[in-house]
């Protein structure tokens, strides 16, 4: 009884040690496991003593169809065949399982993120004419290459080289070097330097798990930007643009929000909330693409036809609704990818609230979907197809950031007034501003991106625990409706720097661009549609096309040659 | 002009560059990774004026020239906007003041891109024309 008693101790100890040994989301840094306590020899003897009675070779020969003999004592690699099974043996396991899930579960979401890829292909080029459909697939393609090879290159260097301490994967110690700077007597993180190229010391297995996790979502901020721009960017420009960006636009931002950079930085050295707390990317991933849609849209112009001398608007219809809506579904789908998966884990230090990230992550689609169609509906008399499609999106990216911090409730309401707000920025960027976008990315991911990282500030319930702290500030995420203001500045000072400095940088180097290639095609070419010159080839070939209305094939005069 | 065979070999050159660039930087510690830095760097700004040899080759855009005075004055007020915020939270200790300081800062952005450069890109816009 007193041996049971001693292990069972044994067992609490080692279990209470590994679960404080702590969180680290990418988006959390927190410090690793802590050595375990020396095994006891009784113990050890007792673990021999089990490892002698597993059943035998002839005993799992008849098979198991209940799962019940597989797997157990005997799975346990020893360290040493002569002193047998030990605690340490069973320890190292023990910790090898917590990572091994969390590599697995993290990957398996970074596999879901990337399919996402083809949602957006689906949503964008469904909502353009048939005569841009091949070269808007094609942008959605290759910008998953332009963004993987600039991100391998430098990209993820910048964010996550400084971002050890993930206990999650176990330590990413080779990423350990952020560039820092002093403001005012506190030091503040700039950019990571360590895993250009994955080479060297960084050639690890966990910054291999880390480097597809964070790549999947880099991409994922890159093609919003394809379907704002769609049906009149030259493919040059879009490949160069998106490299750049992979390169280096998103990614110091994720510094700053993942990576231990300053806005990460603003708990511990300013005492604002827990910092800048982003779970999954509203801010980091939708709202840069947004942002930087809105850069590169301002520059290139609105489509020819789009709008008439008085400054009214034409709709432009899209060419696919099942298209659409079917990538509506695979990105909803990608999001249990997206948001679940940003706990980078799912064994240990408060991971197991996953549960409640994927709930949210429904809820929020689902109010967003809910809030769009009421909207149209009420106002506009249908239950407009585009708008319904943008409010499950909105919805989706409004809850990517509050999605590890709130409650369900909390959720519902965050993507009812996504689903809302969409349609009224739809209508404001359009009509207002006369800034053309095809697909609404701007407000789906800009506007709502901003909304999430807010919502953080407001809805956050305080009752999340990864490893009991968040980006090094003991304690849960709380927002001003459950008592703490500061975190609402904080998040203040997060979309501050997105408009800011995301969007002024991207407008400078797009408008570098400008100047060096040109983002737009001739308006010949974008008269006849780009498939064609741009592409070689027709999205459709064996179709035939309805002639377009003069509007939309009149060259301006002021663009003839 | 639309896609070539120039802008293929361009965009190769650019890729080139940027891939030597950055393996300039990783080894930057070392003479070897200077001289890369400095090679890619000039592949890069050779491959930038290939694309501008070719840009004329494209033929008229549906665009119209815009004040470049105006273009800078919103993207001043998007980043001054940012730096009122930064230095707001270093200037004042309470989550009040922050507060406000913040959402100052964000005004001052939002009015910097949601109504200096639609206004400047808007002014001639072909359109209109």
């Amino acid at each position: 009884m007193n041996l049971i008693r001693r292990y069972c101790s044994f067992l609490c100890t080692l279990t209470l040690g590994l679960a404080l040994s702590v969180a680290v989301h990418a988006q959390a840094a927190a410090p690793a496991a802590a050595p375990a306590a020396a095994p006891s020899p009784t113990v050890d003897a007792e673990l021999q003593g089990a490892a002698a009675k597993v059943p035998s070779n002839d005993d799992q020969a008849k098979g198991d169809p209940g799962g019940s003999v597989t797997g157990g004592v005997k799975d346990v690699p020893v360290a040493d065949s002569k002193t047998g099974l030990t605690v340490t043996d069973v320890a190292a396991q023990t910790g090898q399982d917590k990572v091994a899930i969390n590599f697995t579960w993290t990957l398996i979401c970074g596999f879901l993120v990337m399919f996402m890829q083809a949602g957006f292909a689906l949503v964008e080029s469904g909502l353009c004419r048939v005569k841009n459909a091949n070269h808007t697939y094609m942008m959605n393609f290759f910008v998953y290459g332009c963004g993987l090879l600039a991100y391998w290159l430098i990209g993820f260097a910048i964010q996550m080289g400084g971002a050890a301490g993930n206990a999650n994967l176990g330590g990413l110690y080779p990423l350990n070097g952020e560039h820092t700077t002093t403001i005012f007597g506190k030091t503040w993180g700039l950019w990571g330097t360590q895993g250009m190229f994955l080479a060297g010391h960084t050639y690890d297995v966990g910054v291999m798990v880390i480097f597809l996790f964070e790549m999947v979502f880099m991409d994922t901020a890159l093609t919003i930007v394809t379907g704002a721009c769609a049906e009149r960017w030259k493919f040059l420009t879009f490949s160069v643009t998106s490299v750049l960006m992979g390169a280096f636009t998103y990614p110091l931002f994720g510094n700053w929000a993942w990576g231990g950079g300053f806005l990460a930085q603003l708990g511990t050295n300013l005492g604002l909330g827990k910092g800048y707390a982003d779970f999954a990317g509203s801010g980091v991933v939708h709202s840069v693409g947004g942002l930087t849609a809105l850069a590169v849209c301002l520059i290139i112009g609105p489509r020819i036809g789009k709008y008439n001398r008085d400054g009214s608007s034409n709709a432009i219809i899209g060419h696919d609704v099942s298209a659409v809506l079917i990538g509506c579904f695979i990105l909803a789908f990608g999001w249990f990818g997206f948001n679940p998966g940003s706990t980078l884990g799912a064994s240990a230090n408060g991971n197991l609230r996953i549960g409640s990230i994927a709930v949210n992550t429904m809820l929020a689609g689902c109010t967003g979907t809910f809030g769009a169609i009421l909207y149209m509906w009420s106002l506009k008399g249908k239950p407009d197809m585009s708008m319904s499609a943008n409010g499950l999106l909105a919805g989706l990216v409004a809850i990517t950031a509050p999605s590890g911090f709130v409650n369900p409730i909390g959720s519902a309401i965050i993507g009812l007034i996504a689903g809302v707000l969409v349609c009224v920025s739809c209508a404001f960027i359009e009509n207002v501003l006369k800034i053309d976008d095809p697909v609404g990315a701007i407000s789906v991911h800009g506007t709502n991106g901003l909304w999430g990282v807010l919502s953080v500030g407001l809805f956050a319930d305080g009752t999340s625990n990864y490893g009991g702290s968040w980006n090094g500030v003991t304690g849960s995420v709380t927002g001003l409706f459950y008592g703490d203001a500061s975190q609402l500045v904080a998040q203040l000072v997060g979309i501050s720097t997105l408009l800011g400095f995301v969007f002024t940088f991207s407008f400078v180097l797009n408008w570098a661009l400008e100047i060096f290639i040109g983002h737009r095609v001739s308006a010949e070419t974008e008269v006849a549609g780009l498939d064609i010159p741009e592409m070689g080839q027709l999205g459709y070939p064996e179709f035939v096309f309805r002639q377009e209305t003069e509007s939309f094939t009149e060259v301006p005069a002021a663009a003839v040659a | 002009m639309a896609a070539s065979t120039g802008q293929g070999r361009g965009f190769t050159t650019f890729l080139v560059g940027f891939t030597v660039a950055c393996a300039g930087i990783a080894e930057i510690s070392a003479g070897f990774g200077k001289l890369l830095l400095a090679v890619g760097l000039v592949i890069v700004a050779a491959s930038l004026f290939g694309f501008l040899k070719l840009k004329p080759l494209e033929g008229k855009t549906a665009e119209a020239p815009s004040s470049a005075a105006m273009k800078l004055l919103g993207a001043f007020l998007a980043a001054i906007g940012w730096v009122i915020t930064l230095f707001g939270m270093h200037v004042v200790d309470g989550t009040s003041g922050r507060l406000v300081l913040a959402l100052i800062g964000i005004a001052v952005s939002l009015f910097g891109m949601i109504y200096v450069l639609p206004s400047a890109f808007n002014k001639n816009a072909i359109w209109k024309a």
